[in-house]
């Protein structure tokens, strides 16, 4: 059973938006550990917290849209119902883990790694500030799985 | 003077809306108009394209319920090809179609409605929304998101991916289910039902308090329409279509996907992007008919499952003919939520399930196709013409929310005018004229083909045409 939940997440086809993807494929393809799941989504919705609920950590890797193109960001992140949008297709990282607390009794430790975006224009590659950034995102996530 | 309300946006809803209520001299609500303000076009810029790609193309509509698009592509292309695919492919095919169903009504109800249920449609509109349910209802806002996971496990499962699935394709699927799929799926069958059981439970019990809003929600009689079976079952998948009164009467029965054009026509107000289907035999603007859950649960002899069955007698009870309150749209769409559960564990049980002849291959045989079925909020058809390549030359898309358009006008003007007076609007009197729109679960992306989600707005209007309030969330 997975302890450890990486989470990549954006649209793969507005550019470094797709960030979480291309890192999570990447990673995949070289991840030996079975405690660790690796799973890709468009958005986070209220179904993934209770798979949320059944690990111990949790990593979400997101493009970011403030920043210098291509910084690398490290951000834990608390439960927080309140900073809730009002509309609920989608949630933001603090109401999911507060949704994974609330009514499935758990939450995990949660971390958002991240990398400022240069672009979110229709393509499905990476700016090349980004993508010169993501061997550093990589090698952050497997430095917080040590 | 006269004066204009405006709603904008419209909240819990899916897509762009906006609302514009209009006043006479003395305050009273004259008129109601529910503006769809964004277009897409789908319809003109698939033009030039192989019909081949239609399926994967139309999914892009929506979000929500892409498989719908999918389904009904696919069989337009079907019709294209001249081909009857293989009938585990079809199986298949209602499998994720009622998959969807499930998780499309689940997000409706537990999301986006079971706020003003829970709460009250006169609590305090920062609270009234799916987390405070998770706050105050933990267990039931946990039901829904099982039941929503529940239809997205299957559609993932069937299809490589919950959202744009492109499993489905002209002349059946591409994939057989596997054993180990199919099992896996099963075992999910007795929880979804004993969550939608208890959510029927609770749900039907509310009733007593709302007694105004039953009586004020969209309740007018109107036509209904739907897909019914050589026997008159609820089917999600194919049929012909048929059309009730509002006294329960058939007005129009057997009507073949090809024939639509005889039946539905489509007019246009320069104030919304969203077209005004009617009902041809009666004309513009009397032609008025529903779709939806509540229409299928008007329009049928049975639901053909036993659970569904004893529910869909109780609900025959709300009415003399037809049931005409919109509000009942909710306790429909519980209904067929249990009755697509039964059904998927119905059709995994069948002997050929697990076939491995799932699609049909053929060149185009004919230039003109007309696909049909019923999506979540009502009867999607697809309709494309060819030329002799296979490049589309014309689509015409008339999508649930379409269908539905001149009820909601309808409606928000019979809620308005009981609800809404004065030149100064109160939130809960504006809460209810937005809940009027959110009892037919309108997908806006779909219907119009806009882009993004539903922000919505009311505006107040005097006859000079002055704003004299405006709510904005």
């Amino acid at each position: 059973m997975a302890r450890v939940l990486i989470v990549g997440y954006g649209n793969p086809l507005r550019g470094d938006d797709g960030l979480g993807w291309h890192a999570a494929r990447r990673l995949s393809e070289n991840m030996r550990r079975e405690d660790v799941e690796i799973l890709t989504c468009h958005q986070l919705t209220p179904e993934l917290a209770e798979r949320l609920s059944r690990v111990d950590r949790v990593i979400f890797i997101d493009a970011a849209c403030t920043g210098a193109p291509g910084e690398v960001l490290q951000q834990a992140i608390q439960p927080d119902m309140s900073a809730a949008a009002d509309f609920t297709h989608h949630f933001d990282i603090p109401a999911l883990l507060a949704c994974a607390q609330i009514l499935f009794g758990a939450c995990p430790q949660a971390v958002l790694c991240s990398v400022a975006a240069e672009t979110f224009d229709l393509t499905e590659s990476l700016s090349p500030a980004v993508e010169a950034a993501v061997p550093k995102l990589l090698e952050l996530v497997h430095r917080l799985l040590d | 003077m006269a004066q204009q309300i405006t709603i904008n946006p419209v909240t819990r809803a899916e897509g762009h809306g906006k609302i514009t209520i209009f006043l006479d001299d003395d305050g009273f609500v004259r008129d109601a108009q529910f503006h769809v303000t964004q277009i897409r076009g789908f319809e003109k810029f698939c033009e030039g394209r192989p019909f081949y790609e239609m399926p994967s193309l139309m999914a892009r509509i929506c979000g929500i319920c892409p498989v719908s698009h999918l389904i009904t592509s696919a069989k337009a292309c079907d019709e294209l090809m001249a081909v009857e695919i293989p009938e585990t492919a079809q199986y298949l095919r209602r499998i994720m179609n009622l998959a969807q169903l499930v998780q499309s009504h689940a997000l409706s109800f537990f999301h986006l409605a079971s706020p003003d249920f829970l709460l009250g449609l006169d609590s305090d509109p920062a609270q009234r929304n799916i987390f405070g349910v998770m706050q105050s209802h933990p267990n039931i806002a946990r039901d829904g998101i099982l039941l929503r996971k529940f239809g997205q496990q299957i559609i993932e499962l069937l299809g490589g991916k919950r959202i744009h699935p492109g499993w489905i394709v002209p002349g059946g699927v591409s994939e057989p289910l596997t054993v180990e799929k199919r099992d896996q799926i099963l075992a999910t069958i007795p929880e979804a039902l004993a969550t939608i059981q208890r959510t029927l439970d609770w749900f039907k019990r509310t009733f007593d308090n709302y007694p105004e809003e039953i009586r004020t929600f969209a309740n007018f009689p109107s036509l209904f329409m739907g897909l019914v079976n050589e026997q008159g079952e609820l089917v999600h998948y194919d049929g012909h279509l048929r059309f009730v009164d509002a006294t329960g009467k058939i007005v129009a029965d057997g009507i073949r996907a090809e024939d639509y054009q005889d039946y539905i026509g489509e007019a246009v107000e320069p104030w919304s992007y969203l077209k005004f289907p009617y009902y041809k035999p009666a004309g513009y603007p009397d032609g008025i008919y529903r779709v939806g859950p509540l229409a299928r649960l008007n329009i049928i002899n049975f639901c053909g499952t036993p659970l569904a069955d004893a529910e869909w007698a109780e609900f025959r009870e709300l009415g003399r003919g037809a049931v005409l309150s919109s509000f009942h749209y909710h306790y429909a769409r519980l209904i067929e939520i249990l009755n697509g559960i039964e059904r998927i564990e119905h059709i995994l049980n069948k002997p050929d399930i697990l076939s491995k002849n799932v699609r049909a291959y053929a060149e185009p045989n004919r230039l003109e196709g007309v696909g049909i079925a019923e999506a979540p909020r009502g009867t999607l058809l697809h309709h494309y013409r060819i030329n002799e390549d296979g490049i589309i030359t014309y689509a015409n898309l008339i999508i649930a929310t379409g269908h539905n358009n001149m009820a909601m006008n309808r409606g928000v003007l019979q809620v308005a005018k009981h609800f809404v007076n004065g030149t100064k609007m109160q939130e809960g009197m504006l809460n209810r004229v937005e809940a009027v729109i959110r009892a037919y679960d309108p997908c806006l992306s779909c219907s119009t083909h806009a882009v993004g989600q539903m922000p919505l707005q009311i505006q107040l209007v005097s006859p000079d045409g002055a704003v004299l309030d405006e709510l904005r969330r």
